[in-house]
């Protein structure tokens, strides 16, 4: 079986945790803790046959008191980005952090997550911000660890990606 | 003119070629004389040496020459030979078992008995070594504690013991990825519960990123020793890859020389492959031995080499198993002969035999007049109380019934006997009264109804009472004479004891119907010649002819007794030798009791 390593990145409270929660687990709390350190789980996924054993590093995310330790990213394969629909200023970090981890580990496999779009009323990305993503050539889902929606999407798609080499 | 010159000068120059030529042969000569003078070394060697330095490619023969010796320094010197060539060692023996199998097996067949020997050996010891620690332990006070332990932490109480017992424990070994902190390879001590390794790994690897990011350290500095309440985590670092072992209680620094050795020697084997890593951990199968190396234990020793406790648990043990084995089958073996004996016996059928609750079910058909079960239960030594019958009544035509309820409805007396043939005749044998043979003859019409074909009786003989007491006066008036001094009969005697046997017969037959007990006394007697310790010796001798002659014609000895008089009691006083003649005989006396109840 093959293992790989992705990391969730992104500012604070995107809902990284929620993410892999709802991916690994199938549960959501609406109670925000944030992430001291890092936190790792592990979920196996089947992609075209090939089992996969996904080590998901749960990172800290990013404020001004914590910056990212770019050492946690080593020998990461891939990594989902993850960007809080509702506070444009996540973007802004995601672009910074997306420019980091690259400077680190070099051009690997990844995804921009855009978290929490079951909040439609607060959402804050525009089609402006939507515009500039895309330029950039990168995948982009939008996701809600709330409701689920493409949360498993965004890892097996990953998974493909980082399979595809 | 000038041509003359030109070859002139030609053949000068020709001429002084020559001369040089000449000159510089013998220079060589000379150089090479004197340098075999200075050096003294042949020229052929000489000649090869350089041969050797314009080649410098090593030719087979020469390393064949200094091999053996440089494959025992490199030996000495460490184990880098002897690891670099495992790979090699392996291919060829991969290789000579495709070969040919039978090379290898034969090669290493006397050592593979002798090592399972010790391997078996071992684990039995360890086996018992932990059976004794539980039991020794568990016959202290401290056991209590213990149990307590064992009952709040879920553990078995022998698992307690060996973990308060222990001085340390490798539990769990870990290879991890270097660079990625995901897990190459895991191994685990028996009865060890380990979490998902793959979180443990990266976990691990975490932890060292965190403390390497958040202290102020050097380059190549690691974090080695991790300790949590009594678990200890110890980690190698090689170039690529780390190793981590998580320790129970206190190991010796030595354990950290068999991790170094373990690391080292998995980066020498796999090196590239870790190098190489991307995500497949299957080479790193071959990591595994390496890493068992490094699941070392050590337990406090028992202070008594003899595993006393254990000992005698087992002897207990054995003793209670042997005695409850043998009971078992003894019972089960009792068991199996009562119900094939019930099954054989007349008028029964077993159908069906269950076991349930500890009791025995028996169901099947049974005739009334067929034995009653629990007196072959008694028999077969078991508990009555423990078996439960369910019976159906029916009517068996078997012989042996049939004969019964015949018995039954004729009321057949003791004296008659009687049987059924192939052809289901009913033969009515022995002695009955005239009334009772009239009535069964009445009665046999509703023999029919069992199975019977004809009842008949012409062998019954008719008893009469007053013909038995006839009988008896017509017996005990019988004398048989006997010759002079001897106890050889009076020629004609022979004829009385013929009339003697149906009289016993009847007499013996008619008292069993009138359920009286008969006793014939035979009385020996002689006449008044001679002394009469001898003649009660001639008496008996006469009368116990007698009791072996009737016994001879089927008479039962039981009713049979001698008694010698002598010349004690005779019939006439001996004027005559008549009268003597009288007087050696042998009478009878018919004695009639009633019978005991």
């Amino acid at each position: 079986m093959l293992q790989k390593k992705i990391c969730m990145v992104g500012a604070f409270a995107t809902g990284k945790t929620s993410l892999v929660a709802k991916f690994v687990y199938s549960i959501f709390s609406e109670k925000y803790q944030t992430t001291v350190g890092v936190k790792i789980d592990k979920k196996n996924l089947k992609i075209e046959e090939q089992e996969l054993n996904l080590i998901l590093w749960d990172l800290y995310g990013e404020d001004e008191f914590q910056k990212l330790r770019t050492s946690y990213l080593r020998g990461s394969s891939g990594y989902l980005l993850v960007v809080d629909g509702t506070r444009k200023s996540t973007l802004q970090t995601a672009f910074e952090l997306q420019k980091r981890v690259e400077d680190s580990i070099g051009k690997v496999p990844f995804i921009v997550v855009l978290n929490k779009c079951d909040l439609e009323e607060e959402w804050e990305l525009d089609s402006a911000n939507m515009e500039t993503i895309e330029k950039k050539g990168w995948t982009v889902i939008k996701t809600s660890a709330k409701t689920g929606l493409n949360v498993e999407e965004i890892f097996h798609t990953l998974a493909s990606k980082i399979l595809e080499g | 003119m000038s041509d003359s010159n030109g070859n002139r000068l030609a053949e000068e120059s020709l001429n002084s070629n020559r001369t040089e030529a000449s000159d510089d042969l013998s220079q060589l000569t000379d150089l090479s004389e004197l340098r075999s003078l200075l050096l003294g070394i042949e020229e052929q060697k000489l000649h090869r040496f350089y041969e050797k330095l314009d080649n410098p490619q090593v030719d087979a023969e020469d390393i064949s020459q200094i091999l053996p010796e440089a494959v025992i320094l490199g030996t000495m010197r460490n184990e880098q030979l002897s690891e670099a060539m495992v790979p090699t060692v392996e291919q060829a023996i991969q290789s000579s078992v495709k070969k040919d199998i039978n090379v290898l097996s034969q090669a290493i067949f006397p050592i593979i008995a002798p090592a399972t020997r010790k391997a078996i050996a071992t684990a039995l010891d360890e086996m018992l070594q932990s059976f004794n620690y539980a039991l020794e332990h568990s016959l202290s006070p401290q056991s209590l504690k213990w149990r307590i332990e064992a009952r709040q932490t879920g553990k078995s109480f022998a698992e307690v013991v060996l973990l308060r017992t222990m001085i340390y424990r490798v539990e769990q070994v870990f290879l991890i990825h270097k660079h990625s902190g995901l897990m190459l390879q895991h191994i685990v001590a028996p009865q060890v519960a380990a979490q998902d390794p793959s979180l443990v790994s990266a976990m691990l690897t975490a932890i060292q990123d965190f403390v390497r990011d958040s202290f102020n350290v050097r380059k190549n500095d690691g974090l080695h020793t991790l300790q949590f309440g009594e678990l200890t985590i110890w980690i190698e670092e090689g170039p690529t890859s780390v190793l981590a072992g998580i320790i129970r209680g206190n190991a010796p620094e030595e354990l950290r020389f068999i991790f170094k050795n373990a690391i080292e020697k998995i980066h020498l084997k796999l090196g590239k492959e870790i190098n190489d890593f991307s995500g497949d951990t299957k080479p790193f199968v071959a990591s595994k031995p390496y890493l068992e190396t490094c699941l070392a234990s050590h337990y406090k020793k028992p202070t008594k080499t003899k595993y006393i406790y254990a000992g005698i648990s087992l002897s207990i043990l054995a003793i209670l198993l042997g005695t409850w084995g043998f009971s078992a089958i003894r019972e089960h073996k009792r068991w199996n002969n009562y119900i094939q004996n019930l099954s054989e016996q007349p008028g029964i059928i077993v159908d069906k035999v269950s076991r349930k609750n500890g009791k025995y079910f028996i169901a099947g058909m049974r005739d009334p007049l067929s034995i009653e079960p629990n007196r072959l239960i008694k028999q077969a030594n078991l508990n009555p109380e423990e078996v439960i019958y369910e019976w159906e009544t029916f009517i068996s035509l078997e012989d042996e019934i049939i004969l019964k309820r015949a018995a039954q409805l004729l009321q057949k007396p003791q004296t008659v006997k009687l049987s059924l043939n192939k052809n289901k005749i009913l033969n009515a044998t022995g002695y009955a009264p005239r009334q009772w043979i009239l009535s069964a003859k009445e009665r046999s019409s509703s023999l029919s109804i069992m199975g019977i074909t004809k009842y008949e009786d012409k062998n019954l003989t008719e008893l009469d009472v007053d013909q038995f007491y006839q009988n008896k006066s017509e017996l005990e008036k019988i004398k048989i004479l006997f010759q002079v001094d001897k106890n050889q009969f009076v020629p004609g005697e022979r004829a009385k004891l013929l009339q003697v046997v149906p009289k016993i017969q009847n007499l013996i037959g008619t008292a069993r119907y009138l359920e009286k007990e008969i006793l014939i006394e035979i009385s020996g007697h002689a006449d008044t010649t001679g002394v009469e310790d001898a003649n009660i010796k001639l008496s008996l001798a006469r009368a116990n002819r007698i009791l072996i002659y009737l016994a001879s014609q089927g008479i039962d000895k039981n009713n049979l007794t001698t008694r010698a008089f002598g010349s004690q009691k005779i019939l006439r006083p001996e004027s005559t030798k008549e009268d003597k003649k009288l007087n050696r005989r042998v009478s009878f006396k018919v004695m009639i009791n009633d019978v005991a109840k």
